[in-house]
């Protein structure tokens, strides 16, 4: 499993394509920084192809109000979750 | 990469020649044979016909590809010029003992290779 | 057009999204490609997004003079970087066709993408 990062939100860069293009069918896509905007439910669209392997982080949404805005296909992660995430990863690939 | 900071002056044939604190021309455009051969005597060395093959082939490579190189495309460029004998490591080792590629870069006037340790 | 069949594998995967000239990036991944080939690692690019402008024929220095990447493109060879793949879908939404291409790289869809970076120890993107 490997864990793609993605910083940039769906509206303002088209990385996130690239992100869902690289990754395989186990991989989990972690949002953080303006990325976390592609957790709202009226983005997360974007990402349905991933079932349940879409995170976002706590801090981030929190920081941005949008904590209680998240779609219920994302799994909200604190910075210990995304430690977690990292060692269970392979390795990990970020996408900006 | 090219230093602009001058630390001493090699003087060539009554020139004034600048080079960085590393001891690589400051001004590329300053080389020719007889700074490359001051550069050698300094270190007490004279140089050869074996020399001059190197230092060809590493100014050609400077011309086509704008950067100084490795150890690694040094042996391969040296190769593929001179034939795999003298591409060898340790025919460069004994002709620029050391690192070639950084001495080689020296004194062929090419900016000091960044991707060398 | 040809998709590899078996995914290909090595050290390290450079991933390049962005175009020459318009900012560092490009040439900061390339950097840290010949750093790692230095280093005797076998490296493979990826020429991603916009990143697939770096392989078009015919570029040249900045209008300031500033150096380009193509010269850097022709010596991947000489260390040893020939493992070079490209985002089919980007050349073409750009209006290019390989044959139009400094280099030769092997053009990848998505799920060969996804094989080369699950192929790779180290993925880096730039």
């Amino acid at each position: 499993m490997i864990l793609h990062i993605l910083n940039r939100s769906p509206g303002s860069s088209l990385v996130y394509r690239e992100a869902l293009a690289g990754m395989g069918p186990e991989d989990r896509l972690l949002l953080i920084e303006d990325g976390v905007q592609g957790a709202l439910t009226s983005q997360a669209r974007h990402f349905e192809s991933l079932g349940g392997r879409l995170f976002a982080l706590r801090e981030d949404l929190a920081s941005r109000g949008l904590e209680g805005r998240c779609d219920a296909s994302v799994q909200v992660v604190d910075v210990d979750g995304f430690v977690v995430l990292t060692e269970e990863a392979d390795k990990t690939v970020s996408w900006f | 990469m090219a230093s602009t900071e001058i630390a001493r002056y090699l003087e060539v044939e009554g020139r004034q020649v600048p080079l960085d604190p590393e001891g690589y021309l400051v001004e590329l455009d300053d080389w020719t044979p007889a700074v490359a051969r001051a550069m050698a005597a300094e270190e007490g060395c004279e140089l050869t016909y074996e020399h001059w093959e190197i230092i060809e082939v590493l100014r050609n490579f400077y011309a086509r590809f704008e950067t100084s190189p490795a150890m690694r495309p040094l042996v391969k460029a040296v190769s593929q010029a001179l034939g795999p004998e003298k591409g060898g490591s340790l025919h460069l080792m004994k002709l620029f003992p050391d690192s070639p590629a950084k001495a080689g870069a020296r004194l062929a006037g090419l900016p000091k290779p960044a991707n060398c340790l | 057009m040809q998709y590899p069949t078996v995914p290909p594998a090595g050290d390290v995967l450079v991933i390049l999204r962005h175009s020459p000239h318009g900012s560092s990036w490009l040439r900061e991944g390339l950097d840290a490609a010949l750093v790692a080939a230095a280093f005797g690692q076998a490296v493979s690019l990826l020429f991603q997004s916009e990143g697939v402008l770096a392989l078009v024929k015919g570029q040249g220095p900045g209008p300031l003079g500033q150096k380009g990447t193509s010269a850097t493109l022709d010596m991947l060879a000489m260390y040893d970087i020939e493992s070079l793949f490209l985002d089919a879908v980007a050349l073409a939404r750009l209006g290019f066709s390989s044959d139009e291409l400094q280099l030769t790289a092997r053009p990848v869809d998505q799920a060969a993408t996804a094989e080369l970076i699950a192929g790779h120890r180290l993925v880096l993107t730039f």
